[in-house]
């Protein structure tokens, strides 16, 4: 039993499991948004392209999250620009564009390999993360929620009804604006817990989740951040016992959830859908 | 111009880079083919998905002693099938669907590396290791490749029907679902041989950037082809030659170049080009 609570010992564990369940939570709240609106491949495009800011930032000795931040910015730009010009389709100009920023930030790492340690940046270390990267990863996700928190109906009135939400008096550019800058920012963070690699389960799959199991956006959201928040505490919690890996677990676990909804969930899920087809093909009394 | 023969001659002169250029031009030939359809069909996220997801596989081949190819083959399988059955099958949108399956599988694939003890390398199996290439990994690359280079062109026209116009084909009398798994199973075919060189995490540039950059220059199919490999190979074996030089990986340097050669057909191609159209 005692060695269960091990974990709940030591300094670093604590700080890796609640920044690791702050990151999961704000994320997850942005995942019922992107979810919904079929934006799933913004979310890997961001995660992969701020990888060369990271490693710049760590060569220069500047925060990382500035670096973040300005790479995924020009990446943004980048696919904007190219998406006017062309008649690409925006599935390839996000590949073609993401791939090429992560690319860059790899020969960076293989080129300074003592400077920037390209493991962290991919698949993250919340376990060895440093305070300095704390702070900047506490400030970004505390901003972040404190901001949805406020703005999460204006938000979702512009995402889901555009004309009522101008009718109503909102701007809805400003708002996607401050909607992308939020993703940005806490793709940065989330960095630090999961890596790049897996930002995209962080910001899909606990929205994906909880929309099998409600019809309200309200509850959904709530959910949402509940299943997020959880499964990186836990997934935190649970890469003591492992010694390492801890975004690939956190992950593991947002899935397995997801599959259990798929089956269980009880209006939308796999089991309630066959009970239902079975009781429609049963003759009627 | 001296220089210029050095820069490329001194590299020649090593066995591991031979066998490195010799894959570069196996890999690039047949990404490129395959990258055509994936942009005309828009498919780069599935091959982003399917290139993720063979990380369990290659672990679990390891454990039981089968050929790591086969298990990265049936895990990026397995990725495109589960996305199949979870869409249809729930009120989950077809991308997010893919999220989740692909990054679910690349997470248990890292939870279970890191149990495993393996003699591979994790940076090696996500980036690549183009210059550690042996001998039969070359021989297993050229295989692969070029079974997966004959079988899509000798079906391209009617791949090519499908990306393009899935009712018509069907309405001809193709069989629709077969030739879906077909160009499934091509693309993890592909992703499979590519792995060694580029690894996990580039092979999606491999797979969309050569059609793109053909796509900005031609309008026909066939020319397509042919640009989008001239593309590949070229940018393979200087990328590979520039790495060399600069001690950097390989498989970004590809990469790079592969995104370079696309900025300046982005702002020079003759018709679609940024400084065509204002010329015009």
């Amino acid at each position: 039993m005692s060695e269960l609570l091990v974990p709940f010992a030591y300094d670093y564990m604590l700080k890796a499991m609640f920044v690791s369940a702050l990151v999961g939570g704000v994320c997850a709240f942005l995942s019922a948004y992107l979810m919904l609106k079929g934006w799933s491949l913004m979310g890997d495009a961001l995660g992969h392209a701020v990888v060369p800011g990271v490693a710049g930032a760590y060569l220069l000795k500047v925060p990382y999250a500035t670096g973040a931040f300005f790479a995924g910015l020009l990446a943004a730009i980048g696919m904007i620009v190219v998406k006017q010009r062309t008649r690409l389709r925006e599935d390839a100009i996000i590949g073609l564009v993401f791939t090429s920023f992560f690319a860059a930030g790899l020969l960076m790492a293989s080129i300074n390999p003592t400077a920037v340690n390209i493991q962290t940046i991919a698949l993250g270390n919340i376990l060895g993360i440093s305070d300095e990267d704390v702070w900047q990863v506490v400030i970004i996700a505390g901003v972040s929620l404190t901001i949805l928190i406020l703005k999460w109906r204006d938000l979702m009135v512009v995402f889901f009804n555009e004309s009522h939400a101008r009718t109503v008096g909102l701007n809805p550019w400003a708002l996607k604006i401050l909607f992308f800058t939020l993703l940005a920012a806490c793709t940065v963070a989330a960095l630090q817990t999961v890596g790049a690699c897996l930002v995209i389960a962080m910001v899909v799959t606990p929205g994906a989740t909880a929309y099998l199991l409600t019809d309200r956006f309200g509850r959904l959201l709530v959910l949402s951040v509940a299943f997020g928040a959880t499964t990186s505490f836990v997934g935190a919690y649970v890469s003591y016992f492992l010694d390492g890996a801890t975004g690939g677990v956190i992950v593991t676990l947002q899935t397995l959830l997801f599959l259990a909804a798929f089956y269980f969930a009880p209006k939308h899920g796999r089991i309630a859908a066959r009970r239902r087809a079975a009781a429609r093909a049963e003759p009627a009394l | 111009m001296m220089a210029i023969w050095d820069y490329v001659a001194e590299p020649l002169s090593y066995g591991f880079m031979q066998r490195a250029l010799v894959a570069a031009i196996f890999i690039g030939a047949v990404c490129s083919v395959l990258s055509c359809y994936l942009v005309l069909k828009g498919w780069a996220l599935m091959g982003d998905a399917v290139s993720h997801a063979v990380l369990p596989g290659i672990v679990i081949a390891f454990v039981l002693g089968l050929p790591l190819a086969v298990g990265a083959f049936v895990a990026g399988l397995l990725c495109a099938v589960l996305t199949g059955y979870l869409k249809d099958n729930s009120r989950v949108k077809e991308d997010t669907v893919m999220g989740i399956v692909f990054s679910g599988m690349f997470g248990f694939g890292l939870v279970l590396f890191t149990k495993v003890e393996t003699d591979q390398h994790l940076n090696h199996i996500l980036f690549g290791n183009m210059l550690g290439i042996t001998a039969s990994d070359l021989v297993q690359t050229g295989i692969v490749a070029g079974g997966t280079l004959l079988a899509v062109l000798a079906k391209r026209r009617d791949l090519l029907l499908y990306c393009f116009d899935p009712q018509h084909a069907r309405a001809i009398g193709l069989p629709v679902g077969v030739i879906h798994y077909a160009l499934l199973i091509l693309l993890a075919l592909t992703i499979v041989a590519s792995l060694k060189a580029v690894g996990i995490i580039l092979v999606v540039a491999m797979l969309v950037a050569p059609g793109a950059i053909a796509f900005l220059l031609t309008d026909r199919f066939e020319r397509m082809l042919v640009i989008a490999a001239v593309v590949a190979i070229g940018s393979s074996v200087v990328g590979t030659i520039v790495s060399f030089h600069i001690d950097g990986a390989t498989g970004p340097c590809i990469v790079l170049i592969q995104a370079f050669v696309f900025l300046l057909t982005f702002f020079f191609a003759p018709r679609r080009g940024v400084f065509a159209v204002r010329g015009s």
